[in-house]
């Protein structure tokens, strides 16, 4: 028995009804991103102006691919964390807050605020070697777990593949997805 | 309407459940086969999508699958859900219970390593004095592995390797690129083997295509979907089991269905968690213990190479083997292979330096993950946790599972031999490292419905039938004694077949 016949005798789905010799057109329908801007509700101010400066010196735009910003990234991850276990909540509240009082101890200014040399004297704990068990000390912590989910919000966004795309043929960002089954 | 009287009553659908139907079904004896998951239309209900087009850009929707790292937002509709399908374990020694419910079972998304255990594995105690034998060996099972392999289109490469026996594969001759040769190079300059991995080949090697079609055809085979079974039940008169008790996934209306002989085959804890919460089979008190697994140690070392050109290989057990000559007993192999970049979170950099590193090393990562032998231990068991139960009101596990130094001390020897292969093979080191996932998250879950010769210390017979009732068998993985550091479903496959053929060969005697 083919594997075809075999599914349909298992299923015994009725013949999908004829719609009187109709074709039905094929409506292609976008992603929320495209026609409205996100409203952030999990950082603060000043966390939302820390993370996206983060996002951009991780992730910038480089020789037209679009970085972080482009790809909306810290305002897909304000929207993730929002939803995510309180433990995670807390590492990116206190790695941000962390990241901002120590700018302002040491430059009287936000992280945002930082420029390209100052911002990287904080982020330190980025040059260190990766691994197996997470860093002990929270900001290192923090901006390991917030390195990974900016690249990982960027190069799955609609913005950087639909560019990235155009090049490789295997950036294509698809994969086969499972149907949740009732 | 009447219900139709089977011979045999199959509990699950995946690699054991679906080896059993295939051979049942074609010696003519009906059966029914009822799965806790639903049925579906491998191709209707998948589809090609992007990942942005997903609601968390593939991230997932967060704390969904807190034990089941292998699901992605692609798959998720495929692992058990976890609300819906708890369990317990004491917060110092977590598992991570990991299942598929759905026709196919694990079998739809498994790795597919398909390695024959050895008599290293069957006659372990008689090598190194640890533990219990199986109460059969190599010889014993070899000619069901001959049949299992084409049957699941097993690829590789014949190797005479004592410790993974050859079988009947689909000849892999498949090149490796220079960097991979000359880390197999090394190793075997050291005395350590490789060879091709062995799989099952196709688009999906699953019981859903391999196994369950040609059972079907055969028109003695009945699957029901979405039949969560509570119990099983016994006739009192006789002892012996007559049906069971299920309950429908999506109305959670209560059914029973009967057969002469019971097959259960849910997968290794979920098969003992129904004997447990039946009451049967054990009277020798070891239903439930001797857990075990393989445990890994992923990307044990991640290193860069000279130049690309990628290439699987796999290194089979090597330590051990004549006598005693480590600070463990038994041993551990290693998928490794070249290609591919290394992920962005071995390189201490971010921004533009990074994407340059990135870019530089395309095609040119090396990795190898460790998978080791667990020894079988009484202290590692599970239970039926009455305050904890599934969406179906049924009574769920507490598992206790921990590592001792044994596989601690594997795990280093393995970190310290990759890494020095990597040098020795001109690799620029990344990462090494010795931490083991948490037990069970290998899938590869062993033990806790053990065979034996002795009533008293195990559970099933060598023919995977219960000591105290003679018309139920258990045919996956908690019928193993031993696992070695070969992935089981291989073996698992070729219990069924064999538990099968003493089956169908006693029914036709009128013994069962």
């Amino acid at each position: 028995m083919k594997r075809r016949s075999f599914t349909q005798s298992l299923l015994a789905l009725p013949a999908a009804p004829a719609l009187l010799g109709q074709e039905i057109p094929k409506i292609d329908f976008s992603v929320p991103d495209a026609g409205a801007e996100p409203v952030p509700h999990f950082f603060t101010a000043p966390q939302l102006a820390a993370v996206r400066r983060l996002s951009d010196l991780i992730l910038p735009s480089i020789n037209g691919t679009p970085g972080a910003l482009e790809a909306r990234a810290p305002e897909f991850l304000d929207f993730l964390l929002g939803q995510s276990p309180a433990d995670r909540k807390a590492l990116y509240r206190n790695g941000l807050d962390a990241l901002n009082a120590t700018a302002r101890r040491q430059y009287a200014k936000g992280f945002a605020d930082l420029d390209a040399t100052q911002a990287d004297a904080l982020l330190a704990p980025l040059h260190k070697n990766w691994t197996w068990d997470a860093p002990t000390d929270p900001l290192a912590a923090f901006l390991r777990e917030a390195k990974a989910d900016v690249l990982a919000a960027t190069v799955n966004s609609r913005e950087w593949i639909s560019v990235v795309s155009q090049r490789s043929r295997g950036a294509s960002g698809t994969s086969i997805y499972w149907h949740p089954i009732e | 309407m009447a219900t139709t009287p089977y011979d045999v009553l199959i509990i699950g659908s995946g690699a054991s459940g679906g080896m059993t139907a295939h051979t049942l079904t074609k010696l003519g004896i009906k059966c029914l086969m009822l799965d806790a998951g639903p049925a579906f239309d491998y191709e209707k209900d998948r589809s090609l999508r992007a990942v942005y087009d997903l609601p968390y850009r593939g991230f997932g929707k967060p704390g969904r699958f807190p034990h089941i790292t292998q699901a992605s937002e692609f798959t998720a509709a495929i692992w058990a859900d976890e609300k819906q399908n708890p369990y317990s374990y004491d917060p110092k020694d977590p598992y991570y219970w990991v299942r598929i419910r759905r026709i196919g079972g694990k079998t739809l998304v498994w790795g597919r390593a398909s390695w024959r255990l050895s008599d290293l594995e069957f006659k372990a105690k008689d090598h190194d004095g640890f533990g219990d034998n199986w109460p059969i060996r190599y010889a014993d099972l070899a000619p069901y592995y001959d049949r299992c392999e084409p049957l699941l289109r097993v690829s590789g490469r014949k190797e005479g390797l004592p410790q993974i026996p050859d079988g009947v594969f689909l000849e892999d001759n498949s090149p490796v690129g220079p960097a991979v040769a000359r880390f197999i190079a090394e190793a075997n300059k050291r005395g350590i083997p490789t060879t091709k991995q062995r799989r099952a080949q196709g688009t999906l090697a699953s019981s859903m295509n391999l196994l369950l079609p040609d059972a079907m055809a055969t028109g003695n085979l009945t699957i029901v979907p979405n039949a969560v079974v509570r119990e099983i039940t016994v006739d009192k008169k006789t002892g012996l089991v007559n049906g069971v008790n299920f309950v429908d996934r999506r109305s959670k209306r209560e059914l029973h269905a009967k057969a002469r002989v019971l097959v259960v085959g849910a997968s290794t804890l979920e098969s003992t968690r129904l004997l447990l919460n039946s009451g049967i089979a054990n009277s020798s008190g070891m239903l439930g213990r001797y857990l075990f697994d393989q445990f890994y140690v992923k990307n044990t070392v991640q290193a860069i190479t000279p130049e690309t050109g990628g290439g699987t290989s796999y290194i089979p057990r090597f330590t051990n083997l004549k006598s005693k000559e480590k600070n463990y007993l038994r041993g551990y192999a290693v998928d490794f292979g070249g290609g591919g970049t290394p992920d962005p979170k071995y390189f201490p950099l971010y921004g533009e330096p990074l994407q340059k590193e990135l870019n530089e090393h395309r095609g040119r990562g090396f990795n190898a993950t460790t998978m080791g032998s667990v020894l079988p231990r009484y202290e590692n068991y599970v239970r039926i946790d009455k305050t904890v139960v599934d969406a179906w009101a049924i009574p769920s596990l507490h598992i206790q599972a921990r590592y001792t130094d044994n596989e601690f001390n594997m795990a280093k020897d393995a970190m310290n031999t990759l890494a020095e292969l990597c040098d020795a093979s001109g690799f620029q080191l990344l990462e090494k490292h010795d931490k083991m996932v948490p037990p069970g998250e290998s899938i590869h879950e062993l033990g806790t419905c053990r065979m034996g010769d002795n009533p008293k210390t195990s559970v099933l017979n060598q023919w995977n039938q219960a000591h105290d009732v003679k018309n139920l068998f258990v045919v996956d993985g908690s019928s193993f004694v031993n696992g070695g550091s070969q992935n089981p479903t291989l073996t698992i496959t070729a219990l069924a077949m064999r538990a099968s053929e003493y089956m169908a060969e006693q029914m036709r005697k009128g013994d069962l």
